[in-house]
């Protein structure tokens, strides 16, 4: 069986999610500035999908136009940045962290080195190789019992009942 | 006398449309990247970069983060007006952590260790030696040109009136 060619994703809360039924082949990291300060990251990543591939499945993203053309969307319930956009452009930039499945989408393109970290090239060998319930097993469980993400695939009703006051 | 879990760094920083701005007095010791599927999924972003900063030494100078719960204990700050991450903060601690790149010279700010490798995405293995495109001047200028001339973004430091 071949790898399915459809990605879900969405925002941290589940307010709004997407399916991109396929993707470009253009999955690349930007460094510049402006994409730096949107998502206060070191870099953002990004791939696009044609404009018609795309379907939101739940909700829509709020817009804030970084400039005249370009628009960043996000969930205004929790803020997760979700896309770019260009107003002429038939394609969208939808962030690879936002996948349910972010591995399936390895970025290979590295755009505005101007704006490049100097420690970047050592990210891979930062000290730190523990997960999360290794170096910290009681604050892994509590935050697992209250988590409020929603789940990595599509979900019928969200959030369940009780949930999130 | 120097303290080792502080850094002297003394920065200002904020969302993408300036709306919400802060001043950090110094940092502390713990620049770090998570990569952990929570922080992925807030950012929407292969992993988060990040620095704690005591609340002593913590002002937020204009608007104030809206808050996610992602748990009961941890509150995400992101500004409502453009959606930059702004910060992390475990309910009841004394620090915040801030969101490395809302910083407005990030550039300042070394980086540590890595923490939630559980996540991490299988990119990161060697993402620098994926391919290089250049600058965003070089490969486009026309394009930079442009947005440089309408950008929304809020300058790299303190401004009296925004916009």
């Amino acid at each position: 069986m071949s790898e399915p060619t459809a990605f879900s994703g969405g925002c941290q809360c589940g307010a709004v999610r997407f399916c991109a039924h396929d993707l470009n082949d253009d999955a690349h990291i930007c460094h510049c500035r402006m994409c730096q300060k949107a998502v206060a990251n070191a870099f953002i990543s990004l791939v696009s999908v044609d404009t018609d591939r795309l379907e939101w499945t739940r909700g829509a993203a709020t817009e804030f136009f970084s400039s005249a053309k370009t628009a960043r969307g996000f969930c205004a319930r929790c803020g997760t940045p979700l896309y770019m956009r260009d107003t002429d452009g038939t394609k969208v930039f939808l962030t690879i962290g936002a996948f349910d499945e972010p591995d399936r989408v390895p970025p290979r393109r590295q755009v505005g080195n101007e704006g490049r970290r100097a420690w970047f090239a050592s990210l891979h060998a930062l000290p730190g190789n523990a997960t999360t319930e290794e170096a910290w097993p009681e604050g892994a469980a509590a935050i697992k019992a209250s988590n409020r993400q929603h789940p990595d695939h599509d979900t019928e009703f969200w959030p369940p009942e009780g949930r999130i006051e | 006398m120097s303290d080792p879990d502080r850094l002297d760094i003394e920065m200002s920083g904020g969302c993408q449309c300036g709306a919400v701005r802060f001043h950090a007095s110094a940092l502390m010791a713990n620049p770090h990247i998570c990569h952990c599927r929570m922080c992925q999924k807030a950012t929407g972003q292969l992993m988060v970069a990040a620095v704690g900063v005591r609340e002593e030494h913590l002002v937020w100078t204009r608007g104030a983060p809206t808050i996610f719960m992602s748990s009961d204990y941890a509150e995400r700050g992101f500004c409502p007006h453009c959606g930059t991450t702004l910060s992390f903060h475990f309910k009841g601690a004394r620090h915040w952590a801030m969101a490395m790149g809302a910083f407005d010279e990030p550039w300042r700010i070394p980086i540590h260790f890595q923490i939630g490798t559980e996540g991490r995405h299988p990119a990161l293995a060697d993402l620098n030696g994926i391919r290089d495109a250049g600058t965003t001047e070089a490969a486009d200028p026309a394009g930079a040109e442009r947005i440089r001339l309408s950008s929304h973004q809020h300058p790299d430091h303190d401004t009296e009136f925004w916009p």
